[in-house]
């Protein structure tokens, strides 16, 4: 089933959290809402849900109107966080509670919802614990619980709110590889929130970057990794350094063919994508090591140029190859920079190192 | 190395043999009295005190009103407590306060009060006589009193409980496709059922021991509306010490017994979730 979304805006208060959304979301696909806190993506989320409803605008499940739905007719799967599990249900009870509230003409009779049931919990790889109660369980045994239960109405749309974002990160990552899986196996359409942009990348087929209640940029993982739409994206999806042209003269030749005004303008370089030498190179940058750090397969390496600090990563060969230390002089050769104009870089505050990936 | 060194929490010794001094002298040893008094009895003395028909009728007044008070409380406190925590409204906190006068309030305070609305000529009374019903003076105006004496005990016990269910736990039963009453009789119900138990028995103890709230609106008619309380208190005054222990010794009994029934259902409901805690 298809989702549509129209124009959905949603104020608590003074408080935009949705501004004019406007979505597409094709069967089968698995899309994540990615996005830091407070941009609007729960919202959007729990509005497709029906758990909240939206001040303007509409919701349409395969073209058919859907907005004044109720949460229980719209047949979708829910899972939470902190997946909202009923805590005095056996996991079996919990799977089936889908399947033992429906109207009575509707519902399976007992064989056929035990069949069900020791199914699903088949597919999530947990049969063996169908007689436990939740808080027997660990986080990520639950949440793929919560996930059993969520598909056992056979929902026509599953929704994830930060699904993995109480886990410890080995579970994540397993789990959210198992999910890929399991969405190419049922292929249902499927939205998850995440503010993890390396779940987006890895897990979905199209990521919807949000912003302050708005869509910054909708695309493939690839595309909107390797070729963000806004500063905010490129800042929210892995590190950046940030030039200043009027500082750095040299870079901005680099960017220049790209950009538009002459001094104004902010230069994007990813650390990877930093080359070290030792030797002066044409339109090379001069920076004093500062520190080295090597993290699992990657070295991380802190420079200054001037009072700014440019943070760039290598790989474990070539940092040995380099041999660098503290207190040197190199000579730093981007090889890939975007450039936007400065007054629309301006409108995004710039956090210091973004978050790592 | 002994076994006591072992343990991981200090103290245990000590605060035992505290916990156990303390429960003697405030509880073991009153009633360990009273046991002794009533035992100067024979067994048929004590059975011919025991069953009379005028305290056969209190029992069944004091046992029956207080359950029919903590049974009401047990709905209605249930809905003072989930409205006072799921739903913001103005005065709230104030309303919140309002449920704990009854513990502060001097239960013979809410006896006189009560008897002077309910009466036929009071400020309630006085609309419902007309439709035939009489509250003050009737074994109903006693479940009344005990209404209002045992509220706190319901809505107190059950609020850290209902404030403990996410309300997502709710949402997930819409989403999952249950209706409002599925997902109370289903969801929210047996969650907060344990709690409910212990609120109504701690409700239907403390409306057993009532005595000055009851008496005021009860008006005390033998074998009517006479409660087992005011018969020990009757035979007090006549020197009858040990007829008064004889009826203090089978309520005890009785209570003792319907409290271990309670609790024994509380274990069992709480083992049908042993994982909860785990």
């Amino acid at each position: 089933m298809s989702i549509t979304i129209q124009n959905i805006t949603k104020r608590f208060g003074n408080f935009v959290a949705l501004d004019g959304i406007d979505l597409e979301i094709p069967t089968g696909e698995l899309v994540a809402l990615l996005g830091p806190s407070g941009c609007g993506k729960t919202t959007l989320l729990r509005i497709i849900a029906g758990m909240e409803t939206a001040d303007g605008g509409e919701v349409l499940f395969s073209g058919q109107e859907a907005t004044h739905l109720h949460a229980r007719d719209r047949n979708v799967g829910f899972v939470f966080q902190h997946y909202a599990l009923f805590r005095h249900m056996t996991v079996f009870e919990n799977v089936a509670f889908g399947l033992r509230v429906k109207p009575r003409k509707e519902r399976p009779g007992n064989a056929e919802i035990r069949k069900r049931v020791m199914d699903l919990l088949a597919l999530v790889q947990l049969d063996w614990l169908a007689d436990r109660y939740p808080s027997q369980l660990s986080g990520g045994q639950r949440q793929r619980i919560a996930l059993a239960r969520a598909l056992a109405v056979e929902p026509k749309v599953l929704l994830l709110d930060e699904p993995f974002g109480a886990l410890d990160t080995k579970v994540r990552k397993e789990l959210r590889r198992w999910l890929r899986r399991l969405h190419d196996e049922m292929h249902i359409s499927s939205v998850f929130v995440t503010h993890d942009q390396e779940e987006a990348l890895e897990v979905a087929d199209r990521v919807v970057v949000m912003n302050h209640g708005r869509i910054e940029q909708i695309g493939s993982p690839d595309e909107v990794y390797s070729n963000p739409a806004s500063p905010f994206v490129y800042q929210f999806l892995g590190n950046v350094n940030v030039f200043r042209s009027r500082v750095h003269g040299a870079w901005a030749e680099v960017g220049r063919g790209e950009s538009a005004g002459d001094g104004e303008t902010l230069a994007f370089v990813r650390p990877h994508e930093i080359d070290i030498e030792h030797a002066p190179v044409a339109n090379g940058l001069e920076a004093q090591v500062q520190d080295v750090h090597p993290i699992g397969p990657v070295v991380r390496v802190e420079l200054a140029h001037a009072s700014e600090l440019i943070e760039v990563e290598l790989t474990r060969e070539r940092a040995d190859g380099l041999g660098l230390a503290k207190g040197q002089h190199v000579w730093l050769r981007p090889r890939q920079v975007k450039v936007f104009a400065a007054p629309e870089a301006a409108a995004y505050p710039l956090e210091e190192g973004g978050s790592g990936i | 190395m002994t076994s006591s060194s072992r343990r991981v929490l200090p103290g245990f010794g000590l605060s035992l043999g505290y916990a156990l001094v303390y429960l003697s002298l405030l509880v073991l040893i009153p009633l360990g009295g009273l046991v002794l008094k009533a035992s100067t009895l024979t067994f048929a003395e004590f059975w011919r005190i025991a069953t009379t028909e005028q305290a056969i009728a209190s029992y069944r007044v004091s046992f029956g009103a207080s359950f029919a008070a903590a049974a009401i409380n047990a709905v209605f406190g249930t809905l003072v407590a989930w409205v006072l925590v799921r739903y913001p409204f103005p005065g709230k906190r104030l309303v919140d306060a309002f449920v704990d006068l009854p513990f502060a309030l001097p239960t013979a305070v809410a006896g006189i009060t009560l008897a002077t609305l309910y009466a036929g000529n009071g400020w309630i009374g006085r609309h419902l006589e007309p439709l035939g019903v009489k509250i003050a003076y009737t074994p109903y105006g006693i479940v009344v009193a005990l209404a209002f004496i045992t509220l706190p005990f319901i809505v107190r016990t059950l609020q850290p409980v209902i404030e403990d269910i996410e309300p997502e736990i709710e949402e997930a039963a819409a989403s999952l496709g249950a209706s409002r009453w599925q997902t109370f009789a289903k969801v929210l119900f047996p969650a907060i059922f344990p709690a409910l138990l212990t609120g109504f028995t701690l409700a239907f103890s403390r409306a057993l021991g009532e005595f000055g709230s009851v008496i005021f609106i009860a008006g005390n008619l033998p074998m009517v509306s006479e409660i087992t309380p005011l018969l020990i208190i009757a035979k007090l005054e006549q020197q009858d010490v040990v007829g008064a222990t004889a009826l203090a010794v089978v309520m005890l009994a009785i209570s003792f017994v319907l409290l271990l029934t309670i609790n024994a259902l509380q274990w069992w409901a709480a083992s049908r979730h042993k994982g909860r805690t785990a």
